[in-house]
């Protein structure tokens, strides 16, 4: 959503487009409004707090300066077999195969980390340990049937607690409803 | 747009929302996300592929058990009004619009069930639930994966888990989501209040269509944050215990309002009638937000005539693709249909009576 407009400031006023709501680069949603006047012309961008976009134009350009020797090694890195790159993965576009994630491993992790998708007790765990827990293919599980009684018992605790002695008999009438018939489901009022 | 067909099997599914009598827990969806092994993901899959992907699953599928006659419909079978109807219908945040040649839907004819196919991932098995029956609608959609994992090899590692094509999903790719309507404690203001209270870093809320700060309808959608490092059980079971203390939160709030006999949530449920009753044009946002205030209303016994059920169904039935589907014999144009939501609500709650 780069908006170039060459007239003089009070009609480019005027022209002030919607903001968009995602990043014109990826699909992340908009942090920063980047605006560049040069002479009369007026740029617009809106786009996400991460963006190499952003980097690019607050830092100068690192990718179009061949002399530098930063991150090349990481900038270069793609999959093999679907050719998924880096780059497209900091920008937020899926992962292209299941062999992205033995390539892009680390990365994978810090980005989840850096965007609170995973738990953050993980981040301490050893590097080799699987991250993954419950079932693996072909393994069916029960789910523990009491888990909603527990829920209910949590509830009905803290409403006692709080005196609330209206809603403590709803959730006692629906402890009772899963108890006294436990194949049928009562659920609402 | 081919709309005037009533053995359209899309069209003409079940409703399983139309028997919810619940005044707070609208529906809730369960998704289990799943690639099979060595095919690439469908953004880097050829079309070809793409067909052998659905003619795998679909063949495997239609031949289950457990799955009441089930059907494939394919991306390039469907129109725009199809397509929107099955994103409101299982509250989709997915677009389906883009679906077409290489996509695929499996449906059965409970009206609960929805398969995806290649869009983001290769399957997307889905079940909807209207009668708040988290553990239950769980372990039937895991029956369904597993009875298909014994027929095909899904992508999986033991660090990853199960493999999906955004990263964030990985590990049980299991995601469920809660609808849970609160009038009360949006009106009352009490909404931050209790978020910030219950809702811990394993949850996180956002409207029905997706957008976090757009709550539309007084309607959160309460879904698991993490999918990896993080059992199945254990996202039902927060998600239960989040669920269970904002129902009771919303029935406190509605019991208090209908207590305080207050003026300004009189006011407010007499402007919802109002608009309901008396519009010749409506938007959805305006009448969804409307109807979340009759339920308050209906509490509260401010109003009679309408129950919880037939709030629900309006609820689904005056967004616009089942709008549509409802005057599927004449034909509306783009601008008319706000006088016909307007003139179908009119008619659904033509027994409604203000008694304030």
């Amino acid at each position: 959503m780069v908006d170039k407009s060459e007239d003089n400031n009070h009609e480019a006023e005027k022209k002030l487009p919607d903001r968009p709501l995602e990043c014109s680069e990826c699909k992340k949603p908009i942090s920063v409004c980047y605006t560049e006047i040069i002479g009369t012309a007026i740029t617009r961008t809106s786009m996400c707090a991460d963006c190499p976009e952003l980097q690019r134009r607050l830092h100068g350009a690192p990718m179009q300066q061949p002399g530098q020797p930063k991150e090349e090694g990481k900038t270069g890195l793609a999959c093999g077999n679907c050719g998924t790159t880096l780059e497209s993965l900091r920008v937020g576009i899926p992962v292209g195969c299941s062999s992205c994630y033995e390539v892009f491993d680390d990365v994978l992790l810090a980005e989840m980390l850096a965007s609170e998708k995973i738990p953050p007790r993980i981040s301490s765990t050893k590097k080799s340990i699987p991250i993954h827990i419950g079932r693996t293919p072909g393994e069916s599980q029960e789910m523990n049937p009491s888990l909603r009684l527990l829920a209910l018992n949590e509830a009905l605790n803290e409403t006692l607690k709080r005196e609330d002695y209206e809603q403590a008999a709803w959730l006692r009438d629906q402890i009772k409803a899963l108890t006294e018939n436990p194949e049928k489901t009562n659920e609402g009022k | 747009m081919k709309a005037n067909d009533n053995l359209n099997p899309i069209l003409s599914q079940k409703k399983p929302w139309s028997d919810n009598a619940n005044p707070i827990w609208l529906a809730s969806t369960v998704t289990l996300l799943r690639n099979i092994e060595k095919y690439k993901f469908p953004a880097k899959l050829s079309s070809d592929r793409k067909k052998q992907i659905i003619a795998l699953v679909s063949k495997d599928l239609l031949e289950m058990e457990g799955i009441e006659h089930p059907f494939l419909v394919k991306g390039e079978e469907l129109g725009f009004l199809e397509k929107e109807f099955l994103i409101e219908h299982f509250l989709s945040t997915h677009n389906y619009n883009q679906a077409h040649v290489g996509e695929g839907f499996i449906l059965d004819k409970t009206g609960e069930f929805l398969v995806t196919l290649n869009m983001r991932d290769h399957i997307h098995l889905q079940l909807i639930d209207c009668k708040g029956e988290l553990e239950n609608t769980w372990s039937r959609l895991v029956n369904i994966e597993t009875g298909l994992g014994k027929r095909l090899n899904y992508s999986f590692t033991p660090k990853f888990g199960f493999l999906t094509s955004d990263p964030t999903q990985c590990g049980t790719g299991l995601i469920v989501a809660v609808y849970l309507q609160v009038p009360g404690l949006v009106h009352s203001g009490q909404i931050d209040e209790m978020l910030e209270k219950h809702l811990d870093d394993t949850l996180d809320i956002s409207g029905i269509q997706g957008n976090p700060t757009e709550i539309i309808g007084d309607v959160i959608v309460v879904h698991n944050n993490y999918t990896l490092g993080i059992t199945e059980e254990n996202i039902i079971s927060t998600l239960r215990n989040f669920t269970t203390k904002m129902m009771v939160e919303e029935n406190s709030a509605r019991s208090k309002i209908k207590r305080d006999d207050n003026a300004e949530f009189k006011d407010k449920v007499s402007r919802a009638f109002g608009i309901l009753t008396h519009s010749y044009k409506i938007e959805a946002v305006e009448a969804l937000n409307a109807l979340s205030l009759l339920k308050l209303g209906a509490e509260a016994d401010w109003i009679k005539g309408i129950d919880n059920k037939q709030l629900n169904e309006l609820f689904f039935n005056c967004r616009r693709a089942h709008l549509l589907r409802h005057y599927s014999q004449e034909k509306i144009n783009q601008e008319e249909i706000p006088h016909k939501r307007a003139e179908y609500i009119h008619t659904a709650l033509k027994h409604l009576k203000l008694m304030i």
